[in-house]
């Protein structure tokens, strides 16, 4: 039986495993692979430690430092698929049919593209319509293109397209954006962008490829289109919390609610840390200390305390 | 033969090599984002334009998807 399961492999999950092995907690942590979601960002420059560093680059870096422990059992490539509650703890099944015994959890799974939900999004899915900029920002050279979302990911989004893109529209659903000023100002000194607010996306069509966008104007109810051939979707993320769904209490967005003092969830037993916890600030450096700060809760708890 | 199209920006196509490295799997890399005629064959093989595409013997497979190319590997 193992004392802690930790379940996920961004910096949550990498920052407990840490603690927990040198606290010497027996611990397994499952994940599918390291990175989290900043695996995807090309610089970033608010890591403490780090002037400039790629997210691949810090997760390697994280997961490097993870493997240097000893006490650790870790197991990658694999999905935790169902927890259940036992008597004297939980079952954690994974979809390689195997289940593991453990005194706690430790939810670390972050969270997941959220889907735009309109017609046309799912048939154009690799056919002009992308979740990841980073990823396929290159293949849009000379090409004009959409990004869904004027958050910070609708920006970042629009910095990887500055370079290949011919035009970006930025299509906003509120009527200003939230995305951090230094961001938009990088992004809309380029003269490459227009923005669009008060924008509800109606619709993707195409024929085999993504032709255009269709939005509704929500101020004066008119219908547009755009004619396009990329569209970024970069609305924000879900959480991954559907395996932990009717165990412990969710809160309207699907995020775990924990105590913020000791990431507790509502079940005893299950501390929740970075992305899928209903923390107010979505960031790396804070899942982290969030994760130290369930692990060296949890150290307590099965000592008893 | 194993072939994979890739971009220089996306995380995934590398570890779609360092897990083809770790099967000593040996593959040729095609960068798309600066080689047209690389872009339209992978557009061909895959009828879409996401990356990472891995051409396993003929065998294509979008994404970084373990399962799938384990499958192709042990054909």
């Amino acid at each position: 039986m193992n004392d802690l399961i930790i379940i996920g492999g961004g910096p949550a999950g990498i920052a407990a495993g840490i603690y927990a092995s040198r606290k010497k907690i027996k611990t397994l942590l499952i994940t599918d692979y390291f990175g989290g979601q900043w695996i995807v960002a090309s610089d970033i420059q608010n890591f403490i430690g780090f002037k400039s560093i790629s997210g691949f680059n810090l997760s390697k870096a994280l997961e490097e430092h993870l493997r240097l422990q000893s006490d650790i059992e870790i197991k990658d490539q694999t999905l935790a698929l169902k927890i259940e509650k036992k008597d004297n703890g939980f079952a954690v099944k994974t979809n390689k049919e195997e289940v593991f015994e453990t005194k706690t959890v430790l939810m670390a799974l972050g969270t997941h593209y959220r889907k735009l939900n309109v017609p046309g999004e799912d048939k154009f899915m690799g056919r002009g319509v992308f979740y990841c900029a980073t990823c396929d920002a290159p293949l849009m050279k000379g090409k004009a293109v959409a990004i869904v979302g004027g958050g910070n990911s609708g920006f970042e989004s629009a910095i990887d397209l500055l370079p290949y893109a011919s035009k970006i529209y930025l299509l906003e659903y509120a009527n200003t954006f939230s995305a951090d000023l230094t961001t938009q100002e990088k992004a809309k000194n380029s003269g490459k962008i227009e923005a669009i607010t008060m924008a509800a996306v109606q619709e993707v069509f195409g024929d085999e490829f993504v032709k255009g966008i269709k939005y509704q104007n929500r101020q004066s109810g008119e219908i547009k289109e755009l004619a396009v051939e990329g569209i970024f979707i970069s609305i924000g993320y879900q959480p991954s919390s559907e395996i932990v769904k009717g165990l412990v209490e969710l809160n309207k967005a699907g995020e775990i609610v924990v105590d913020c003092k000791t990431q507790r969830s509502s079940l005893e037993g299950i501390w929740a840390a970075g992305d899928i916890s209903d923390a107010l600030y979505r960031q790396g450096n804070i899942a982290i200390g969030d994760a130290i700060k369930a692990v060296l809760n949890i150290h307590d708890y099965l000592k008893g305390k | 033969m194993i072939k994979i199209y890739t971009t220089s920006t996306c995380p995934y196509c590398e570890m779609v090599k360092e897990y083809l490295k770790e099967r000593n799997a040996e593959y040729e890399e095609h960068d798309v984002s600066n080689d047209e005629a690389s872009q339209k064959e992978m557009l061909a093989k895959s009828h879409q334009m996401g990356v990472p595409v891995i051409d396993i013997d003929g065998t294509i497979i979008i994404g970084f998807n373990r399962g799938e190319i384990d499958k192709a590997l042990n054909k």
